[in-house]
């Protein structure tokens, strides 16, 4: 055993060390927009969703002026009166975050797609050049291939190479690797600067005195581990230099599947409601059919304007993708999850307890040729909409958003770009 | 309804911004000049691409310059349509823009805004924004029920 240590460990020495790098762009939304559109250079710009009804994205000259991720158009326009707004178009940023997951691929075997604009990727010091050196040689050739600036964040573990990378943002690019250095940088970050310890878990950690990102580290890991449960135990060990939270070049499958969002304008009427729940749950089953799955459980949580959430969850007979099968569940969802006269802001359907589709059986109190007819519309909704674009062929409940589907940017949004980690 | 265009500075030649004055129009933003043109300015211009040559010319008749003109700087596609201009000699031109503004929102133009031109009774060129009805996302953005028709643009 001892003999195969030795060999790893003088493996390790000859093929340099090995580390976790964070790559994230810099206002993504915004830098993509400049690549195309030099006259947004330097400007306070804005990117607007939600219908135009909010800021999705924002530009450093926008930021110093006070304008936040989220913030409604009427609050930006007062905190920043010279910004530009423009619409979003994921498409377009999603072409530039392949490309720069080309690059990416280039430099590590091992990369994971995060999100549209953060990788985490493997690393090797290379022979006679420095992690520092590798950290900005990735960020200057995204800039060089692909115009975007980016920061890129080298560390021991990914939870650090993160934190790194936020530090050194912006077009920044910064290795740290040894414990020294490390130890500085923890010492002035706040805990919550750490993804996945918001405000619940950081509150419940400050009696004990830990405040800062090196308090966690230092902490006793027994008591981390009875505060924070076995997650918050993987970040003590990340924090101290012990990659514990693998890369994953690929996603893993699905627990759940989810389709919807913001209103863009808040509803308090059943029938736009009902509207939103048909568009959500067609999207829905667009993600079933790609992923070969169906829903054994389907949830509808509507978020209203007074702060409370509704939420309404229905079981299937048996798991299915099939649109009459889910939209009876979706409606009696819907029933469960509305509140009479109360202005929903966002709607969310969620398919869970998901099977593949092959191990799924049928319904043996359903005559037959009912399953045979939906399956017959199911295919014919793809065929026609496959070759006359997203949303041609529709159900007529859908009516009520017809602005929503004359706009083309609505047809393609975030959660359509695929294979992303986390969201 | 669009209330002022800005154009970058360098799309406008140095002899046009001498012979009209635009000087006093320049505003910065991020560090880059442009032309801002408003309508609410005490004498609203706007430049159009006419006959392969960029132009400043007076915007509408809000300030009832003409007699027989409407007093408004804008005009709806569906009315040019109907002809109602039809006896006023109009030219369909270019309004060159970077950005529009609409009820405080700057929202960025690709390449510009249509417009028509028409004589008034002295001859002197006055410039119509056209205008449509607003689509879904101008109308959350703007809270405007119009727009103005923008050069192969959709938003
Ligand atoms: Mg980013």
């Amino acid at each position: 055993m001892s003999g195969v240590c030795t060999k790893l460990l003088f493996m390790e020495q000859i093929q340099g060390m090995k580390a976790v790098g964070h790559l994230d762009a810099d206002c993504f939304y915004v830098s993509a927009e400049r690549v195309r559109d030099s006259f947004l250079l330097g400007k306070p710009v804005g990117v607007l969703g939600n219908q135009g009804a909010c800021v999705i994205a924002k530009s450093y000259e926008m930021k110093a002026a006070g304008v936040s991720t989220g913030m409604p158009i009427w609050d930006a326009l007062v905190k920043c009166p010279e910004g530009v707004y423009i619409k979003r178009d994921f498409r377009w940023y999603e072409v530039l975050s392949r490309l720069m997951l080309e690059v990416a691929r280039e430099v590590s075997p091992r990369v994971e797609y995060y999100s549209i604009d953060e990788f985490f990727f493997t690393v090797a010091e290379p022979r006679g050049g420095s992690f520092q050196v590798l950290a900005e040689s990735i960020r200057d050739r995204i800039w060089e291939r692909v115009r975007v600036p980016v920061t890129v964040g080298i560390a021991r573990t990914r939870t650090l190479a993160k934190l790194i990378s936020d530090a050194a943002k912006p077009f920044g690019a910064l290795a740290v690797v040894d414990r020294g250095a490390e130890e500085r940088l923890l010492s002035g970050r706040p805990v919550t600067e750490i993804t996945g310890i918001a405000g619940r878990r950081a509150a419940r950690l400050e009696p004990w005195g830990i405040t800062t990102c090196l308090d966690l580290a230092r902490a006793d890991r027994r008591l981390v581990r009875s505060l924070l449960t076995a997650s918050g135990e993987a970040l003590w060990w990340e924090l101290n230099g012990d990659p514990v939270r693998a890369i994953e070049p690929r996603r893993p499958a699905h627990k759940a599947l989810s389709r919807g969002g913001s209103f863009g304008e808040s509803t308090s009427d059943p029938a736009v409601l009902h509207a939103w729940l048909v568009r959500n749950l067609e999207r829905l089953i667009e993600e079933l059919e790609y992923h070969g799955v169906a829903a054994g459980r389907l949830t509808v949580a509507i978020p209203y304007k007074s702060g409370q959430t509704g939420v309404g969850q229905v079981h299937l007979a048996v798991p299915s993708d099939r649109f009459d099968l889910l939209l009876d569940a979706a409606r009696s969802a819907l029933r469960k999850a509305w509140i009479p006269r109360a202005t929903a802001t966002h709607m969310h359907v969620i398919a869970e307890q998901l099977t593949h589709r092959v191990d799924c059986p049928g319904d043996l109190f359903e005559p037959p040729a009912r399953a045979a007819q939906a399956q017959a519309v199911a295919r014919l909704k793809r065929a026609v909409n496959a070759r006359h674009g997203r949303f041609a062929l529709r159900s007529a409940a859908t009516q009520a958003l017809g602005p929503i589907y004359r706009d083309a940017a609505n047809a393609y949004d975030i959660c359509d770009v695929r294979g992303k980690s986390c969201f | 309804m669009c209330l002022g265009i800005a154009l970058a500075a360098s799309e406008i030649p140095n002899d046009l911004i001498d012979r009209h004055a635009l000087r006093r129009r320049i505003h910065e933003r991020g560090g880059e000049p442009e032309f801002r043109f408003l309508y609410r300015d005490r004498h609203p211009r706007l430049p159009v691409w006419r006959d392969g040559r960029l132009q400043i010319v007076r915007w509408g008749n809000g300030q009832k310059k003409s007699r027989f003109l409407p007093d408004t700087g804008w005009t709806w596609q569906a009315t040019i349509d109907q002809g109602y201009w039809k006896n006023l000699n109009p030219a369909p031109v270019d309004i060159p823009a970077s950005l529009g503004l609409e009820r405080g929102v700057w929202y960025r133009i690709r390449q510009g805004v249509r417009g028509l031109l028409v004589p008034d009774e002295r001859g002197v060129a006055v410039v119509y924004m056209i205008c449509e009805p607003s689509s879904h996302y101008y109308q959350i953005m703007t809270r405007s029920n119009r727009m103005p028709t923008l050069i192969e643009e959709r938003i």
